[in-house]
Parts: C-alpha cells; sequence; structure tokens
C-alpha cells in the first residue's frame, strides 16, 4: 500500500491551543446550565490579531473563486 | 432493540490555485491526493461496491440527474493524459479513511466511528490530512498558492458536500425513517448550520445581502431523491449500505454543511445518532410540516431565529420548537441512556436556550453564530453594508485551511473555540483508526500488509496470497466483540494468509 509520511511532526504550525474538554464521558447532571464544554471569553475581535487577519482577506477573493458542482 | 452505533463523514474540499486562473481542478486535485504520498499512486480502490442508482423506496432508477454532467466530464477527462483511476488516485489511508478526487473536489471520508469524540477526532484530523498535501503541493509550486476551504460554496451558484452516514437496522422501514427525521433534519442547521452571507441558486448564481444559518439549504430543492448533485434532497434514498443489505441500512445524508467547530460536528452527528436511537424505538414526531424545502430555507434565512414555517395539519411552529419537541420526547422515548448520549441531550437542550437567549454564549462552539459575530464586528469596524462583496471573502476564508489565513483557525489559535478531543486524539486519528469499528481495521489491514493489497474498500480486503487470492470480509465486522477478535488476528499475524486462515477456522 502507499506509503504515508509520519504525520505527527508536520502539523505543529497549526498551533492549536489546547482547551481540554473531556465532558463527553463525564457529564454534569441535567439541568445544570454549567454543564459541559465552556465557551470561550469571546469578547470583540476588534482591534486584536483576528481582525487584523479579517483586513487582510482580498475582497475580491470570493468574486475570483470558482468551483465546479460536487455531491 | 440495541442500538447501532456507527457512522462517518465524507467531506468534498474547495480547492483554489491563487496564481492561476486557467489551473484545471482535475489535476489539481489529483496532484493534491498524491502529495500525499511518499511513493508511486498505485489503483487499488474496488468501485464494485458503489450502487449510486439503488434506491431506499425500493427501486433502481436508471439514470441520476447528474448522469449527463458526468458524461460531458467523462468525455473531457478522456482527453486527459492519465486514466480515469489515476485521476481518481484513490487511496486508504492507515487510519482507514479514503481520500481521493471526487468530481474536482478533493474528499476525505472518516474510517467508521462508534463513539462522538472518535468522529470529531476524525473529522479534525482529516483537515490536517489535507492541510499537509497542500504544503507538500505548495513546496512543489513554489508558494503557497493553493488554499483549500472546509465550505459548501462557491459563491456563484456552485455547491459540494459534506455527508453524514449512519449505518440503521434494515427493520426500520424507510417510511419512518423519513417520517420521524425531516421535520428534524430542516431546523438541525439551528446547531449545525455553517453560516454564509447572501443567497445562491443553484448554478444560477450569488445574491449578496443578509445573513443565513446554512450554506447548503439554498440547494435543497426536494424531500427526498437518490439524487445528490442536482435536484438536491433533504434526505437521501441511495441504497447503498456497504453492509449486508438484508439487515442494515445506510442513512446517507447529503444536506448537512462542513462544520469547523468541532462542538458543532459533535452535536451535528451526535443528535442524529439519538434520532434514529428514538426511531428505532417507535418514536413519531408530532411536527410533520407542510413543505419541508420551504422551510429549511425560510429558517436558514432568519439568524434571529423567530420565523415560524407551516405545520401540516395547520398552524405553525419554529425551528427552535421543532428541536426543542425532539430533545423532550427523547427524554420520554429513550430507555437506559448512556453517557454519551446524556451528554448529548445535556448539551442540545443547553444550546437551545442559549440561541433563545443569548446566541453569543455560542461563539466558537455554533459555526453560524462564530461566523455571524465575525462578520458583524468587521462590518461594524469597516463602516460596510451586509451587501459589501468583502463578506463573502470573509465567508469563505473562515473555512481556510491554511492556519495563518483561516479565520476560524485564528479563532482557535486565540483559544476562543471549544474543543472536544485532545490534541494527542487528532494526531492520533491521523495515522491510526478507531478500535472498535472495521474502519480500524481496513487502517490495520494497510499498516501491517499494504504491500500485498490486491484491493479494498468498505467491505473488505483483497490480498495477494503465493497462489489464490485472499480476502478478508469485513461486511459483517460492526458490532465491538467482532471487530476484536478481528483486530487480534490482524496484531498477530505474519502474513494476510495467516489472517484469513484465522478467520476461516473461527468461522
Amino acid at each position: 500500500m502507499e506509503q504515508t509520511k509520519e504525520c505527527a511532526q508536520m502539523v505543529g504550525s497549526l498551533d492549536r491551543k489546547e482547551r481540554p474538554v473531556d465532558h463527553i464521558s463525564k457529564p454534569s447532571g441535567p439541568g445544570d446550565q454549567e454543564s459541559g464544554p465552556k465557551r470561550p471569553e469571546t469578547g470583540s475581535p476588534s482591534g486584536d490579531n483576528l481582525m487584523k487577519r479579517m483586513k487582510k482577506v482580498d475582497p475580491k477573493q470570493a468574486e475570483k473563486y470558482r468551483q465546479r458542482t460536487g455531491e | 432493540m440495541n442500538p447501532i452505533r456507527l457512522f462517518g463523514i465524507e467531506t468534498e474540499y474547495g480547492i483554489a490555485r491563487e496564481d492561476s486562473e486557467t489551473a484545471d481542478p482535475v489535476v489539481e486535485s489529483m496532484e493534491l491526493v498524491r502529495a500525499y504520498l511518499d511513493g508511486h499512486f498505485t489503483r487499488r480502490w474496488d468501485y464494485r461496491g458503489e450502487h449510486p442508482h439503488e434506491d431506499q423506496r425500493g427501486f433502481r432508477v436508471t439514470e441520476l440527474a447528474q448522469d449527463k454532467e458526468e458524461d460531458l466530464f467523462a468525455e473531457q477527462d478522456a482527453h486527459r493524459p492519465f486514466s480515469f483511476h489515476e485521476m481518481k488516485s484513490d487511496l486508504v489511508l492507515p487510519n482507514g479513511a479514503r481520500f481521493y478526487n471526487d468530481h474536482t473536489h478533493p474528499e476525505y471520508s472518516t474510517p467508521e466511528c462508534r463513539s462522538i469524540k472518535d468522529i470529531v477526532a476524525h473529522d479534525r484530523a482529516g483537515e490536517r490530512i489535507l492541510w499537509i498535501a497542500a504544503q507538500r503541493r505548495n513546496e512543489v509550486l513554489g508558494g503557497r498558492v493553493l488554499q483549500l476551504y472546509k465550505n459548501n460554496t462557491d459563491f456563484h451558484g456552485h455547491s459540494y458536500g459534506c455527508h453524514d452516514n449512519y449505518l440503521v437496522s434494515r427493520t426500520i422501514n424507510f417510511e419512518s425513517l423519513v417520517r420521524g427525521l425531516l421535520p428534524f433534519l430542516v431546523s438541525r442547521q439551528l446547531i449545525a448550520g455553517a453560516g454564509k452571507v447572501g443567497r445562491e441558486a443553484q448554478e444560477r448564481g450569488f445574491t449578496p445581502g443578509g445573513f443565513q444559518l446554512s450554506q447548503r439549504a439554498d440547494f435543497m430543492e426536494t424531500e427526498l431523491s437518490v439524487d445528490t448533485m442536482h435536484n438536491r434532497p433533504i434526505l437521501n434514498t441511495r441504497d447503498e449500505p456497504h453492509a449486508t443489505r438484508q439487515r442494515y441500512r445506510r442513512l446517507h445524508l447529503i444536506l448537512g454543511d462542513a462544520n469547523m467547530c468541532e462542538y458543532a460536528t459533535a452535536l451535528k452527528i451526535g443528535t442524529t445518532r439519538v434520532v434514529l436511537d428514538m426511531i428505532a424505538e417507535g418514536f413519531v414526531p408530532s411536527c410533520d410540516l407542510a413543505s419541508p424545502v420551504q422551510a429549511i430555507q425560510a429558517i436558514s434565512q432568519d439568524p434571529d431565529l423567530k420565523t415560524v414555517v407551516k405545520r401540516e395539519k395547520g398552524g405553525t411552529i419554529s425551528g427552535l420548537d421543532i428541536q426543542r419537541d425532539y430533545v423532550q420526547q427523547a427524554r420520554v422515548v429513550l430507555k437506559d441512556i448512556d453517557e454519551e448520549t446524556e451528554w448529548i441531550l445535556q448539551e442540545w437542550e443547553q444550546v437551545l436556550r442559549q440561541l433563545e437567549q443569548d446566541p453569543l454564549q455560542l461563539v466558537g462552539k455554533i459555526d453560524w453564530v462564530t461566523k455571524r459575530w465575525l462578520l458583524d464586528s468587521f462590518v461594524q469596524d469597516e463602516g460596510i453594508g451586509w451587501d459589501d462583496p468583502w463578506l463573502a471573502s470573509l465567508d469563505l476564508e473562515y473555512h481556510n485551511l491554511d492556519p495563518e489565513r483561516g479565520l476560524f483557525f485564528g479563532l482557535e489559535a486565540d483559544g476562543r473555540t471549544t474543543s472536544i478531543p485532545q490534541d494527542e486524539d487528532i494526531q492520533k486519528a491521523m495515522n491510526h483508526g478507531p478500535v472498535d469499528t472495521r474502519g480500524g481495521l481496513r487502517g490495520l489491514c494497510v499498516q501491517r500488509f499494504g504491500e500485498d493489497i490486491t484491493s479494498i474498500q468498505w467491505e473488505g480486503v483483497h490480498f495477494n496470497g503465493k497462489n489464490e487470492k485472499l480476502h478478508l470480509d469485513l461486511m459483517d465486522h460492526l458490532e465491538p466483540v467482532s471487530v476484536a477478535h478481528c483486530r487480534s488476528v490482524l496484531e498477530n499475524a505474519k502474513t494476510p494468509l495467516d489472517v484469513i486462515e484465522s478467520m476461516t477456522v473461527e468461522k
């Protein structure tokens, strides 16, 4: 079978910040509004890295993006 | 009745070359898949298990709506300097997943999973595998010019799918599945919609303005159909179980969006699995809809969730109330609620409360809420209108797999998203299948005896023997005990012949 390279070391750049949540195997009691994965502190993207990332997006990117119909 | 737990996700990715307007998407998708290989591509996928013309309603259609378009593509492909099989470049990976070029879109099909945590890990593993392939391809192309998008539209009226699949007992008749599922599926987008700016019509372009819950709702044209590329149905009727036909169905849902949020993926699969368990217990929903197609589009187009849709027997109901009815009935209908099901029900109830009271609590958990929050902030910051074409570009970029560009990945890097599996689970899923499904067995075959495999598909593996062809039948390895036994045989065998002999003796 085709050999694929060991993948693990190649995704370091993904930089996923770990938010360890494993509540699937440890549910809290029914009706507990604070149960389950906790939402992040969202605040606003204004003025932070995310807004800078958004402003870098080419305004015409979607106009240029063409795909064939898939399933 | 013991519920069956086996599901998987197939995702077609968008692919674009930013340095060339004339790049051939067939070639690009093919080269992307092959970039994941160390060596040369060898054809091994066996297409004989595919029956897209078989219909769950008990007949076989003579042609699909897309057949003419497929024939046209085939005609174009005939002029290319490679064969159909080379173009498809179908791979089975060491984790049991299928990775190939489907309809000019790179497609990643997870191995079959039994738990919600596993399916989320494998869905995300697929993103990373595709990004690795893109990095390698970009090395050849000499820059970061190839980009991949885990979304469902090109904003010009062309959609591509993210299908979720569930093994279902054949003892449940198809009419019961349809009746039990349709209202749920029409409103599932409240939880699983990926969000989209503007409106589209199948191959008839894009109208800017506004925001809707779902990427795919605009492309739903009928309630039931065996078609997948045109005349798309809310509930696809393809009858291709990839298991013993007399005992099982595969529910093949094509209406869903590709999710970036792990939490949304978990609840999309989890709530659907719960509804299937309910139907297996004889559940019939009280909320028949007068026009499911109109309803799915009306619900999608109202992100404030106030829209009500007509019921068949008079009156109206909102998407939130449809979902509430299901989750409330789940508590009544389901007996012996296990830990995973309890988690699903708790989160489902909480999401519906938050959608009604404070949707912004779901930023980083539900894609459409997250995307709307990002775009709304941008609209205010830039002082632009919701019909500004820049927003479609930002919508697209939310789904970009490039970790330095993708907006979702920007949120994730800032720690603003909610994770379900640990990162190490995702890393492991890139190279290993689930231990408790035949997906993991398929992956083990590739890991241990890959060079001996002559053909492979969902239902089995053929190996090259000395004097005979050896076949490992995976058709009925669907229960954990059977999977564990076959896994033990595969792990201890020295050759494929050992595997086949051991399994034959056991029979």
